[in-house]
């Protein structure tokens, strides 16, 4: 499906002689991978699995929300008060898990699919080496391919959340605060950021296995990992840790450590960040000795201070997914096209 | 012969009628066991009398009582009724029930009266009764207090207790009048209810309450409070006394009265505190204290305050210090002042802002990333 519209592109640009770079070319190789994106069935099939997934449970839970809210008078002045604009991503009623949950889980997902193939599905098909004949930066390739599909990463978020702040408004006929309505945008940015990481990931792994299946399944693999496997390990590893402790202050390391292993997954780090941003009532991340927590009120934090307490794990997130990138730049750069 | 024997009995007959006569003067008697009473002004005395007939025909006895000084009342009542005249068969008795009302203004002594019983023709007998008034009786109203002096602070109530009796013989509508200093309150209670005049029947009484609200500026003194209790005539007055101490009173608060501070964890923070007496007497030895969450740490640029004249007041710096731990949020600190008399507390909601020291750390980490990138992006991009 590709092989024609970058024939196409190569077309186009035969007759520009200079090599020097051109943002034109680039946004046109970033303007047709979009393209090449909203058509591919692959991707249509996922972000309609998203969309859908993540509507039903907004749907769920406006609907609760709005029966709890008609209720009563005093419903209606309480929740004012409660930041419920990011109840809406964070709660459910049971019947389907809330729309962080499916993001964590289907986020990596969209983010391997729109990278698996990045590179390798152009090398085996030939138009690699056709594409690199013609007067374009190496690195424009990539770096295209990288943007298009976080372009269809931040189309697909903001329109789901201003959908779901418009809906919101709609159905519960309350207004959103600026300070929920930052929170909300800081919470998309972090998802997209998220996806970029597997979108990384995903091309990496497309740079360095020359099949499409295999670094497809090598992203599968990772992200199963992630998601399944790496917290019964974590839940094993702390039966036996955490057998011997005699006093609190062991005990309280001893959890510090076991949540720092935990927060080598990259989902443990989103879920954290996504619940301290749409939670402003979660003060702290880790274990907490009663020194600390007497004489604490309860309240909820400034946006300032929310975001301060998950800088480390965005810090964590971004570095991450640079360095993620940065590798499969480098590897690419590196690679000889004209072998096969 | 037959005249003789119709004399004889003629003789006898009328032998028989004179003696019948003779015996007849004493046919009615008047009797009561109790004619030395002792009493007290305004009571009334029953005396239960028997009527007796000792004659043999019906006696119609009328009653009348001689003697009995005036403003004095009776009456006379057999079952239950009011009597006039009374039928007594031969040799029978009857009870009579004789109420002598005792007017309340009487001097005291001794006075004598006659029951008089007046029976067919000049059938009569007096029943002589003493009555010994033991007291002098009066015309007044008495308005008294068991406990006229009360003491308290500026704020309390005082609660008096009077009572207030009605020793004429009439009925007394009494209005309520105090004199009570500028500002100050007086309210009469009778039967818990507010009220302004009472109305007494002659020898009743009744517990007035007279509640005292002192003014909310009253100085240390001693006040008097006439209560008047008047009916047209008759009034009767007494003074109560309220005694106000010194109030003991301090306040702590900031200048601007905000009570909400920022704070970084592990870092300081000082606070303006404003100690004010509030009390109307000067206070000594004012300490300050706190208490804050565990490892937090307050200090006073001068914890104890020697001397805080009434209505002045005094500021104080505090330094308050969080742990680095601390986690972001909101906590509760106390801060308090005290004396012996007063003490005043004034929390405090400290927002704690973590450093921001990490996250420029965190920043760093990105901007070396971003700058490997480029590094590379410059090595090997355009080739």
């Amino acid at each position: 499906m590709k092989l024609p519209n970058l024939n196409k592109i190569m077309e186009r640009f035969q007759s520009t002689e200079k090599k020097e770079s051109n943002p034109s070319v680039f946004w046109s190789i970033v303007r047709k991978e979009f393209t090449d994106y909203l058509t591919s069935w692959r991707i249509i099939i996922l972000l309609l699995i998203i969309v859908l997934t993540c509507v039903g449970s907004l749907y769920t839970v406006i609907v609760t929300i709005k029966e709890a809210l008609d209720a009563t008078e005093q419903a209606k002045e309480i929740a004012k008060d409660s930041h419920l604009f990011l109840k809406l991503f964070t709660s459910s009623d049971g019947s389907l898990p809330p729309f962080i949950t499916f993001v964590t889980f289907l986020g990596p997902l969209l983010g391997i699919a729109l990278g698996f193939d990045a590179i390798n599905s152009e090398r085996n098909k030939g138009t690699l080496t056709r594409l690199m004949a013609q007067p374009i930066p190496r690195d424009y390739v990539i770096n295209a391919k990288f943007v298009a599909a976080l372009l269809i990463n931040v189309v697909l978020f903001f329109s789901l959340g201003f959908l779901v702040m418009a809906f919101g408004i709609l159905l519960l006929g309350l207004p959103i605060t600026f300070e929920e309505f930052i929170r909300i945008i800081c919470f998309l940015s972090l998802c997209i950021v998220y996806i970029a990481f597997w979108l990384n990931l995903g091309i990496l792994f497309s740079v360095r296995f020359k099949q499409a299946a295999t670094s497809a399944l090598a992203g599968i693999a990772v992200w199963i990992f992630f998601s399944i496997f790496y917290n019964m390990i974590i839940d094993f590893i702390s039966k036996s840790y955490l057998e011997a402790v005699t006093s609190a202050e062991e005990m309280v390391n001893r959890q510090g450590v076991l949540l720092n292993l935990m927060r080598l997954s990259p989902n443990y780090l989103f879920s954290e960040s996504t619940t301290t941003l749409l939670s402003p009532e979660i003060r702290s991340l880790g274990p907490l000795t009663m020194e600390q927590t007497v004489g604490a009120l309860a309240g909820p934090l400034p946006l300032g201070q929310s975001i301060l307490l998950i800088w480390p794990q965005l810090t964590g997130m971004i570095a991450a997914t640079l360095i993620c990138f940065a590798i499969s730049y480098i590897l690419f750069m590196r690679q000889e096209i004209r072998t096969n | 012969m037959v005249k003789k024997v119709i004399s004889l009995l003629l003789v006898l007959l009328m032998g028989g009628l004179t003696v019948g006569t003779v015996t007849s003067h004493a046919d009615v008697t008047v009797y009561t066991p109790l004619t030395g009473l002792s009493v007290t002004p305004g009571e009334d005395i029953e005396y239960s009398v028997d009527v007796i007939n000792d004659g043999n025909e019906i006696e119609h006895i009328t009653f009348d009582v001689e003697g009995l000084p005036e403003d004095w009342d009776y009456s006379i009542t057999a079952s239950g009724s009011s009597v006039s005249q009374l039928s007594i068969r031969p040799n029978r008795e009857e009870d009579i029930l004789v109420a002598v009302t005792v007017p309340l203004q009487v001097e005291k002594g001794t006075y004598e009266f006659d029951l008089i019983a007046n029976g067919n023709g000049d059938n009569r007998d007096a029943l002589p009764i003493v009555v010994n008034v033991t007291e002098e009786g009066t015309f007044k109203t008495n308005l008294t207090v068991e406990q006229p002096n009360m003491q308290g602070h500026a704020d309390s109530t005082f609660r008096y207790s009077t009572t207030l009796k009605n020793q004429t013989a009439e009925q007394q509508h009494y209005s309520l009048i105090s004199q009570e200093p500028q500002g100050w309150n007086v309210q009469f209670k009778a039967d818990s209810k507010g009220v302004t005049s009472v109305t007494l029947e002659p020898s009743e009484e009744k517990t007035v309450e007279v509640v005292v609200t002192p003014a909310e500026n009253a100085t240390a003194d001693s006040y008097t409070i006439p209560i008047q209790a008047s009916a047209g005539a008759t009034s009767s007055e007494i003074e109560l006394e309220a005694v106000i101490t010194g109030e003991y009173g301090v306040n702590l608060t900031t200048p601007d009265g905000k009570l909400s501070e920022d704070i970084t964890a592990g870092r300081d923070r000082k606070i303006e505190l404003v100690v004010e007496n509030t009390g109307t007497v000067d206070l000594t030895d004012i300490q300050l204290n706190s208490s804050t969450p565990p490892r937090w740490e307050a200090t006073f640029d001068n914890d104890t305050i020697p001397t805080l004249e009434a209505g002045q007041s005094t500021t104080v710096t505090a330094t308050l210090t969080a742990p680095d731990d601390a986690i972001a949020g909101d906590y509760v600190t106390t801060f308090r002042v005290e004396t012996a008399e007063a003490s005043s507390e004034a929390n405090f909601r400290m927002s704690v802002k973590t450093s921001t020291t990490w996250g420029f750390v965190g920043v760093a980490i990105i901007l070396i990333v971003i700058g490997g990138l480029y590094y590379i992006f410059r090595k090997y991009g355009r080739r």
